[in-house]
């Protein structure tokens, strides 16, 4: 298992790789015995595709690879696995209505007599969760119940589980909170000094110095440059992923907070919304930080009237008090969201790009119930150009646009349906530096038209690129705000203080 | 997720109650006496069974009308539970209904059988528990009865005499050569294949030539369809002879739309057959009395039941109905 | 978008005129004027209830109850003009709100209380055959020569009005698919009801009116179908939701709801018209026709299939 320390474990040499373009151009990667080998790219840089030849996902269309000395053309997913090369995807993998213990070990549930070893499945299974730091969930829970971020944990959990020579990680911090990323580094170090040899796949430039060994870049399918250890300067790094010279300081400073555009007064939802009550001015983007579990998600549904509130009132503007009741009513009140799930929630991934920018209550193009095609031709093509949407036409379908330009497509639905507040979820989650870069400029100008945006991320590092306050949540309240220039620490320190005595409830303490 | 578990659950809930109502509706007509179920004698009265087949099929409904008229008129000498099944062919269902009679204690089962032989062990267990089992409508497979060790007495029309008698009427109006297609009932059962005999009996003894011969499942749209097409396939087919009168209406209008003049021969004598006789568009159809057809069972069982007769076979009249020629 | 529609049209189109020619070779008088006259005169009845059912399951739902609804409007059609002796025009409008009706049920139980359209519709196919015995007393209504204008060749055509009825519809419910924002949300919908809900659409209306719009189709369908039989059977329309479905994966549309097109369910219907009217005039035996009509189920999807996959590697 354990390769001696700086021997190839894993080459591949000249990959090429075309869908209907190229993806990947004659790319040479060699994978040394107990190093996390970074693969960095802006999305389309072909990092994944690269990662998904590695694990036997997809066939190379040209190239070789070799595992130690015996060549490696794996024609699936499990044939690698069963050569010890294992990976975890990016797109999760799991069975919502099936318990912990049977996601874990689907593909080899133990037996007896035929049958189903429940407590042998069930001790193995916490000792897999333990590992990714989930040692105190029943494995007898279904994982329906578990939210992203911990979904992404257990299919961690499921890999680290097989016997490994080589891991492949495709983004697994995109859903993660920063307590659980911090976990998850640990553990890869644990398995790297173990002898086992990690490919990540990121496009975090925050978390090379944490993490990385070698860093590779891709750009367009083709090797651009690689750096040994992770302490690179990121400005080299934006510049060499994007050919160009990297933007700096996009989040301009902010206009001086007008009125109140949102105002939310004891708002509650059961357990997971507590008697929340803010405001956001005009001009001002205020962050949600907090946990996985602390609520941040359920207190903008619940703003949004997309869950239902049970107590409280949400006025925007100068409209009257009083609560949505559903997202029908935000949006004629002149409320946004950007959801978290925003594959499943935000989009229709098969419609094209026109039919997901205009997806608007009564179809603002519409002349009596026709839809007017070249002016919502004009409307899409509007969008595309105002939110500089990548894409091959607006007929494209959403589901080939990559992230950022996906939430381009969401965001600019919004500023087309006109609205005055933006409730965003994780907006830049799974989006390239670019990308996010382009979407917080976006999101920048918005408010200074007079807009207001409530952002919740689990990433300091956005809230403090955009935010101008910051409120911290935990155990569905609100127990802290601070205003720029807040430490990591100071923020991190507030949304564990005040879960920890409240762990009571179950939710606080486990995440 | 478990909110749409719950919902899933309701929406179950919901259908199982639905589908309660719907088969008590085609249940009992007449409340069981008050706490007596001994020896299927409510009152003293013997408990009869009526068992049919789809009480959507008109015959089988005139059928429950004539019985439970027939109850009430008789004096109340017994009490009467009539049941029919949701669809024509559904075996287990009548299975189901046989045992759920021998449940509730009846004196004698009178039945039209879905299947000449399917149902036979299940009437077999119905006489083992000391049910007397009338056959009506639908003769029972002889072979079967035989090795099952059942006997149980067949109250009902010849089929193949009747279908015979209605080929011959239409033959009289052709000359030996003519062709002729045929429409039979479902093959499996036992009144559709005596009818279907009985109309090539009349056929091959008058010279016709039968160019076509399928199955409409006793059913008007899937006779209208294969009618129609018939019709096109054979330039110069003459007659279409039917095994039921709704296979004959669904051929009817095949022949109505093609415009061209063939005759039409039925079996049943539907109600809405009657204004197709009166102009002549069905040439004739076979009435075998189905009003009557339950009441003669009946009567048979409670004669076997009084000691008053033998258990044994007896053939009820069918009469010719013509058209307008 | 629109190349791929036509390619799968094109298929389609292309698998019927195989039909005919393979009917064509064996029978002897398929390609006759005659033979067009039945395909026709089948396809009305179930080519617009295969329109509603098109649309239903683009919006990511399921009519099962379309037979029964079918019967149910029948029978009171029936029993309008043979009883109550009201005038065909009266008659129809009737016996389409009585569709309506009924899908107006279906659509505010499934939506109201969240519970899948499948069992729903399930639990209504039972409702509506029982309401159709009660309203008929099981017995087969005669309508004759009242409603045989419907149903007879329209002089030149040689085929019935109903056929051009029938195309009407198809072509107006794919305008209102593709052309009306009600479409485009009935699409939305199918594709991702949580994402519409969230862009602050109501997704609640559209969703009782796909099903209000099958059942008053369904209506008008009884009307065909009474007009070609000259009668109401209480029994029609039993496996009806079965030949509908079939047509409209045939057409192309996804079970999974989201994409498809009611032109595609109009070409189904016509390659399963033709194939019963083929092997009927073949005389083929009864195990014969079911293979056959499966089997081509079967060949008609994965065609598709194959098409789809071709298409997607070419990019």
């Amino acid at each position: 298992m354990s390769a001696p320390a700086g021997a190839v474990v894993l080459r591949a040499e000249g990959i090429s790789k075309a869908w209907s373009t190229p993806v990947l151009d004659r790319v040479s990667l060699d994978l040394r015995g107990g190093e996390v080998h970074v693969l960095m790219g802006s999305n389309g840089a072909g990092k994944s595709t690269l990662a998904a030849i590695l694990g036997g996902l997809v066939p190379a269309d040209a190239g070789q690879m070799t595992l130690g000395p015996i060549p490696h053309a794996p024609r699936s997913r499990a044939a690698a696995e069963a050569a010890g090369v294992v990976m975890v995807l990016q797109e999760m993998n799991l069975f919502p209505g099936m318990s912990l213990a049977e996601n874990l070990f689907l593909d080899r549930l133990p037996s007896r007599f035929g049958l189903v070893d429940r407590a042998t499945l069930h001790r193995r299974a916490v000792v897999a969760l333990e590992r990714v730091g989930l040692g105190e969930l029943d494995p007898r829970m279904p994982l329906a119940r578990l939210g992203v971020g911990k979904r992404q944990l257990v299919e961690i959990a499921r890999a680290l589980d097989r016997r490994c020579r080589v891991l492949i990680l495709d983004e697994p911090t995109a859903a993660l909170s920063a307590r659980e990323s911090d976990l998850l580094f640990d553990h890869i170090r644990r398995l790297v000094s173990e002898g086992v040899s990690v490919v990540y796949v990121t496009h975090r430039l925050d978390e090379l110095p944490r993490i990385a060994s070698r860093v590779s870049v891709l750009r367009d399918g083709r090797f651009v440059a690689e750096h040994l250890g992770g302490n690179v300067a990121p400005g080299r790094l934006i510049e060499e992923m994007s050919g160009r010279a990297s933007p700096q300081g996009s989040a301009a400073a902010s206009a001086p907070a007008g009125d109140v555009v949102l105002a939310v007064a004891g708002l509650e939802r059961g357990a997971r919304v507590r008697k929340v009550s803010l405001e956001v001015r005009s001009g001002e983007v205020v962050g949600l930080a907090g946990l996985v579990g602390a609520g941040r998600t359920e207190l903008l549904r619940t703003i949004f009237g997309a869950d239902p509130a049970s107590a409280g009132s949400v006025r925007v503007g100068d409209g009257r008090a009083g609560l949505l009741r559903s997202p029908r009513q935000a949006v004629a009140a002149g409320i946004g969201m950007l959801p978290e799930d925003r594959r499943h929630d935000g989009l229709l991934l098969g419609q094209s790009m026109r039919v997901n920018a205009l997806l608007l209550p009564g179809q603002p193009r519409a002349r009596s119930g026709w839809i007017d095609r070249p002016a919502e031709r004009r409307a899409a093509e509007a969008i595309r150009t105002g939110m500089e949407v990548d894409c091959t036409s607006i007929e494209q379908p959403v589901g080939q646009l990559s992230g950022g330009n996906q939430q381009k497509v969401v965001l600019g639905r919004w500023l087309a349906a006109g609205c005055r507040v933006l409730l965003c979820d994780e907006p830049t989650r799974g989006v390239d530096a670019a990308a996010k870069g382009t979407i917080h400029r976006l999101l920048r100008e918005f408010v200074n038209r007079g807009g207001g945006v409530l952002l919740a991320s689990g990433e300091l590092a956005e809230l403090r690129a955009i935010c101008d306050r910051v409120l911290v949540m935990a155990g569905g309240r609100i127990v802290a705000e601070f205003e720029r220039g807040w430490s990591d620490e100071a923020v991190t320190a507030a949304a564990f203080e005040s879960a920890v005595p409240t762990s009571v409830e179950k939710a606080g303490h486990s995440s | 997720m478990r909110h749409a578990r719950s919902a899933g659950w309701l929406g179950l809930t919901t259908v199982i109650v639905s589908l309660v109502f719907a088969l008590g509706q085609g249940g009992c007509s007449r409340p069981a006496g008050p706490g007596n179920t001994s020896g299927g004698k409510a009152d003293g009265r013997p408990r009869i069974a009526l068992v049919m087949k789809s009480l959507a099929n008109e015959f089988f409904a005139t059928m429950a009308d004539g019985a439970k008229a027939h109850q009430a008129t008789a004096g109340n000498r017994y009490e009467l539970i009539t049941n029919g099944m949701r669809s024509e062919t559904d075996v287990s269902e009548q299975v189901t209904l046989i045992e759920q009679m021998v449940a509730r204690g009846v004196a004698a089962i009178v039945i039209a059988p879905a299947d000449s032989k399917a149902i036979v062990p299940a009437l077999k267990r119905a006489a083992d528990a000391g049910v007397l089992v009338i056959n009506i409508d639908n003769r029972l497979d002889p072979e079967v009865l035989a090795e099952a060790g059942l006997k149980a007495p067949f109250v009902g029309p010849d089929n193949r005499e009747g279908a015979r008698r209605a080929g011959e009427a239409v033959a009289k109006q052709l000359d030996a050569g003519d062709e002729v297609a045929i429409i039979e009932g479902i093959v499996t059962a036992f009144n559709g294949q005596q009818r279907a005999l009985g109309l090539e009996d009349a056929a091959t003894a008058a010279g016709l030539r039968i160019v076509a011969r399928q199955s409409g499942q006793w059913e008007m749209e899937k006779a209208n369809g294969i009618a129609a097409a018939m019709l096109s396939e054979h330039p110069a087919l003459a007659a279409i002879l039917c095994a039921n009168d709704s296979m004959a209406l669904g051929a009817a209008a095949a022949i109505e739309a093609s415009g061209r003049r063939v005759l039409l021969s039925g079996f049943d004598n539907v109600p809405a057959v009657a204004p197709l006789l009166a102009d002549g568009r069905l040439a004739v159809t076979v009435d075998q009395h189905g009003d009557r057809l339950a009441v003669e069972g009946i009567e048979t069982a409670l004669a076997i039941l009084a000691g008053a007769a033998a258990p044994e076979d007896r053939t009820t009249p069918v009469d010719l109905v013509t058209g307008k020629p | 978008m629109n190349r791929t529609r036509l390619g799968e049209w094109g298929v389609l189109v292309f698998v019927w005129l195989g039909l005919v020619a393979l009917f064509g070779t064996l029978a002897d008088h398929f390609l006759s004027a005659t033979t067009l006259t039945t395909v026709a005169s089948r396809l009305p009845a179930l080519a617009v209830v295969a329109a509603g059912m098109t649309l239903v399951i683009i919006a990511g739902g399921i009519d099962l109850s379309v037979g029964s609804v079918m019967a149910l409007s029948g029978a009171v059609l029936g029993v309008a003009i043979v009883q109550w002796g009201w005038p065909l025009a009266a008659a129809i409008p009737v016996a389409i709100l009585t569709g309506a009706l009924a899908g107006l049920g279906t659509g505010l139980v499934t939506v109201g209380l969240g519970i899948p359209s499948f069992l729903v519709t399930l639990g209504s196919l039972e409702i509506c055959r029982g309401l159709t015995y009660a309203v008929c007393d099981s017995r087969t209504l005669f309508i004759g020569a009242a409603i045989r204008p419907l149903a007879q060749p329209m002089p030149i055509l040689g085929i019935p009005p109903t056929v051009p009825v029938a195309l009407a519809v198809v072509v107006a419910a794919q305008a209102i698919l593709s052309r009306t924002v009600f479409g485009r949300h009935l699409v939305a919908i199918g594709a991702s009801e949580p994402a519409v809900r969230l862009a602050g659409i109501d997704t609640s209306t559209p969703r009782v009116a796909v099903f209000v719009l099958s059942g008053a189709l369904a209506g008008l369908a009884a009307v065909f179908a009474s007009a070609r039989l000259g009668s109401a059977d209480p029994n029609a329309g039993a496996g009806l939701e079965l030949a509908a479905i079939a047509a409209v994966v045939i057409g192309g549309t996804s079970l999974s709801g989201g994409s498809g097109s009611v032109v595609g369910s109009l070409l189904g219907v016509l390659v399963i018209a033709t194939l019963e009217a083929g092997l009927a005039q073949l005389g083929a035996s009864e195990p014969l026709k079911r293979i056959v009509t499966g089997g081509a189920i079967i060949a008609a999807v994965a065609a598709d299939a194959l098409r789809r996959r071709w298409e997607g590697e070419r990019g």
